[in-house]
């Protein structure tokens, strides 16, 4: 993978981004297995090397609970932020929809790492921030739009 | 004295029908009783809790189906918030995502 399309990495240089994925180890995933799953213990961080995964939410339908895809994340993408963000418990559960790798970064790794380096950690940090800040913005929009739709539901 | 009498009487007469009148005249209108002030009832929000009756989709539909057309609905929804956040503007805001399918 190359470091220019990993989104934790970004802004870091050649040196400090191959410091960083030397932290992290690759797991391999076959199709339809679990990363993790919701309401799992969040220690690591993961960033998708090859394939893809799904990152789905349990909907209940027809008196039954349905896995439902609410995005999927491509090779340089990260996953798992609650790793590092308190109360370090995972919101989503994440299955490769495709034969897949992903690099996984413990958190006790990428602390002890960044307590050395605060120029790293600022970045990493920086950019995690960024991913979760999209995701914010993202559902918050899908959230408005939902809420107008059904305003107009009630009392058009 | 005769006279006296009949003015006399003429009078009580008057002044009986005047008030027959007024007692016809104003016997609807009552004076407003004190009532508990009514307050309009308040539901709760409950805009995704009890959406109203609507019919229920045909038990029929494939739950695969079923499930394609709620992560499609999905799809189209996050493709129309990031349009909306890379240009927010109150009509992409709120923009039918069929529109962007087009």
């Amino acid at each position: 993978m190359s470091p220019l399309h990993i989104e934790l990495a970004s802004g870091l240089s050649d040196e400090e981004t191959v410091a960083l994925l030397a932290l992290g180890k690759t797991l391999p995933l076959r199709r339809g297995e679990h990363l993790f799953r919701l309401g799992a213990v969040a220690d690591a961080v993961y960033v998708v090397e090859q394939g893809r995964v799904a990152l789905t939410l349990p909907m209940r339908i027809r008196n039954g609970e349905e896995e439902v895809v609410l995005e999927e994340k491509s090779p340089g993408e990260t996953l798992g932020w609650s790793g590092l963000v308190p109360p370090h418990r995972f919101t989503l559960t994440a299955t490769a929809a495709l034969p897949s790798e992903v690099r996984c970064f413990p958190r006790a790794a990428l602390l002890d790492h960044f307590r050395t380096r605060p120029a790293v950690g600022y970045l990493v940090t920086a950019n995690l921030a960024a991913v979760m800040g999209h995701r914010l913005q993202v559902f918050q929009t899908m959230w408005l739009r939902e809420m107008q739709r059904s305003v107009e539901y009630r009392y058009a | 004295m005769l006279m006296f009498l009949s003015i006399l009487s003429m009078s009580v007469l008057a002044l009986a029908v005047c008030a027959a009148a007024f007692s016809l005249a104003t016997g609807g209108v009552r004076q407003p009783e004190s009532r508990p002030e009514r307050r309009p009832v308040v539901e709760p929000p409950q805009f995704f809790a009890a959406p109203p009756a609507r019919p229920r989709p045909d038990p029929q539909i494939p739950l695969e189906m079923l499930l394609g057309d709620i992560e499609r609905h999905i799809r189209l929804e996050q493709a129309a918030a990031e349009a909306f956040l890379a240009g927010p503007t109150l009509d992409g805001l709120h923009e039918r995502p069929e529109r962007r399918a087009n």
